[in-house]
């Protein structure tokens, strides 16, 4: 399953302008368990409805680059067979992954069966978060006026200088967000604790208590596996991982994203569940 | 991650060494830490002593094959087992194998005693690889490795430089035949370094050898670590602590009693440190996160954590070396 941020753009009739939404969607390639079929889908970040939901079958259609649009980053959903065309912007903080999600997208369109490609090594991919602002909704046609291109150019140097800080690596590695000072928040409740010890492995020799954990987070296999999982999600192509952890697709996008959902789900938690066991909420 | 052989790469450490071989059958042995070969009360109990392995890395690149740095000369008519290592990931476990193949009166399990008699009187390229394609032993070092067990493949170079097992060299001393003997998978032959008389013991002899090679290196450009194969010696332990109850030995007994205590909570360790190795943490990883979320704490880490990264980054940009590298 391939997953990025993108927005939509609206066409305006039948005229070559195309006037993007501001909108935070999601685009989804997924074969559906249900109907075998790869579905091309565009999800509202922002209500979490799936707004669109196409069914491609091989070599149906073709997700290309709209040139014409200075700085801009839309591309086309384009039919071999028809005249639809279904106008996207990419929403990802990193436009030097954009490339690399349409080349994805344009396997999957051809082979179902095709396996999404790992970003390419260099630069570092930035971990999308809340300080790297998303880019604004580019706007464009297929022939951009003089003053349309001026203000294109604008927009995608403001952008530029705002993901300068971040371009040349990672914001953060999730070894220095699991460590035994950062923890004792989570330390000070047993009541949460709980819920950790029947993560550790079932041979672990030793009691079940905030030492041990303060022992396990420092060992070097927990922190290979942090690396490890930290490289993973910087693939972007952990949708199907962080499913099986009760997350949103979208938190297998990335670090920020991951974490984000991680601090979403904690609230939903809390709020669903008025009589589970926590004494500590009413002081929430 | 696993090279094309299916290799996955481990960390040089007792535990792991230990837990190999007794996964393998080879229930009556212990590698353990050496901490120096001065030390005659140290070696002491740590015998019997079956083999020295000896690993090191040398950060003026790699050691010609010709030098023979410490002495001693070719011999290819070496009467024991000797495999080359053909594939890096493996270096680590053919060595132990080199040692411990040489070892008479050795317990070892079904797939072991195969391996041996199947490679005897092979050259030492087929031993290695007769080694590198047997699935138990390959299964029995994968088991240990944190890349194999968990579920993506991990980039080597996520691990800390001094674990990783292929960038050390393995060197074994063991004696055959009444002579010291090396065994580098890397050479084309065994190393013989003599015999040994008087007072001596083996031990001696590998002791000036190895001092010697250290020796012969550039002060500070060697990483080096020893490891002792020996026979397990809790149970002879135990049972000395009971005879010296028996007859009423007070100070005895306490201090078998401290040792016997000393060696078990080394093993708890040991066990505690593999069981990780053998975990897949993402669940945990996971819980924690979560858990961290729900105590209000999430935000603050993260944020701590991006001030570290930014303040290595600036390090990293006044001082010019190790970039944007994370150390633990």
């Amino acid at each position: 399953m391939l997953s990025f941020k993108a927005g939509r753009c609206n066409r305006r009739g039948e005229t070559n302008w195309v006037d993007p939404t501001p909108t935070k969607g999601l685009i989804t390639l997924e074969t559906s368990a249900e109907d075998g079929l790869l579905h091309f889908s565009w999800k509202n970040r922002e209500t979490g409805a799936t707004d669109e939901d196409l069914i491609l079958f091989p070599s149906e259609a073709n997700f290309l680059k709209v040139d014409n649009v200075t700085g801009g980053r839309v591309y086309v959903l384009k039919f071999s067979s028809s005249d639809q065309r279904y106008f996207f912007w990419m929403q990802n903080a990193d436009t030097g992954r954009d490339e690399y999600y349409a080349h994805n997208v344009n396997g999957l369109l051809d082979d179902p069966s095709f396996s999404p490609a790992e970003p390419p090594a260099a630069p570092a991919p930035v971990a999308s978060t809340s300080a790297a602002p998303e880019p604004a909704a580019p706007s464009g046609s297929s022939q951009p006026s003089m003053e349309e291109q001026l203000r294109q150019l604008r927009e995608l140097v403001q952008s530029a200088t705002a993901t300068a800080g971040t371009a040349a690596g990672p914001e953060l590695t999730l070894t220095d967000v699991i460590t035994p000072q950062s923890l004792e928040p989570l330390f000070a409740r047993p009541d949460l604790l709980l819920a950790i010890f029947p993560n550790l492995p079932a041979d672990l020799p030793g009691e079940r208590n905030a030492d041990t954990i303060r022992e396990v987070i420092q060992s070097s296999a927990f922190k290979a596996s942090l690396r490890g999982l930290q490289q993973a999600l910087n693939t972007g192509l952990l949708s199907n991982l962080v499913i099986s952890l009760g997350l949103p697709p979208e938190a297998g996008t990335g670090v920020g994203p991951f974490l984000r959902a991680i601090s979403e789900q904690a609230q939903s938690s809390s709020t669903e569940n008025p009589e589970g066991g926590d004494e500590h909420m009413e002081t929430d | 991650m696993s090279d094309e052989s299916g290799w996955s790469l481990t960390e040089s450490d007792p535990a792991v060494f230990t837990s190999l071989l007794h996964s393998l059958g080879c229930n009556t042995l212990l590698v353990d830490d050496l901490w120096s070969l001065d030390d005659p009360g140290l070696l002491a109990s740590l015998q019997p002593i079956h083999a020295l392995i000896f690993l090191f890395k040398w950060l003026g690149g790699e050691e010609g094959e010709g030098e023979l740095q410490g002495g001693g000369r070719y011999d290819a008519e070496f009467p024991g087992f000797f495999a080359h290592q053909v594939v890096n990931n493996a270096c680590a476990t053919i060595a132990v194998l080199n040692g411990v193949f040489n070892v008479p009166s050795i317990p070892m399990g079904a797939d072991l005693t195969q391996l041996r008699e199947f490679s005897a009187g092979m050259d030492p390229l087929m031993s290695g690889y007769s080694i590198t394609n047997s699935s138990a032993v390959r299964n029995a070092h994968n088991a240990l490795s944190s890349s194999a067990n968990s579920p993506f493949s991990i980039d080597p170079s996520l691990y800390d430089q001094n674990e990783k097992e292929d960038a050390y060299h393995f060197v074994v001393y063991v004696p055959v035949a009444a002579q010291l003997y090396e065994l580098d998978g890397l050479r084309r032959a065994p190393v013989a370094h003599g015999g040994w008389e008087g007072g001596e013991g083996w031990l001696d002899v590998a002791r000036r050898t190895i001092q010697r090679r250290i020796g012969a290196y550039p002060q500070g450009s060697l990483h080096f670590s020893l490891l002792a194969v020996r026979t397990d010696n809790l149970p002879g332990m135990e049972a000395e602590l009971e005879r010296a109850r028996g007859v009423g030995d007070e100070q005895g007994a306490s201090e078998i009693a401290g040792r016997v205590y000393a060696e078990k909570a080394k093993r708890a360790q040991w066990e505690f440190e593999n069981a990780l190795r053998r975990h897949n943490h993402v669940g945990l990883i996971h819980a924690l996160l979560l858990g961290l979320a729900k105590s209000g704490g999430l935000e603050g880490a993260v944020d701590k954590a991006k001030g570290k990264m930014a303040e290595r980054r600036e390090k990293a940009a006044k001082g010019g070396s190790g970039g944007g590298a994370v150390e633990e």
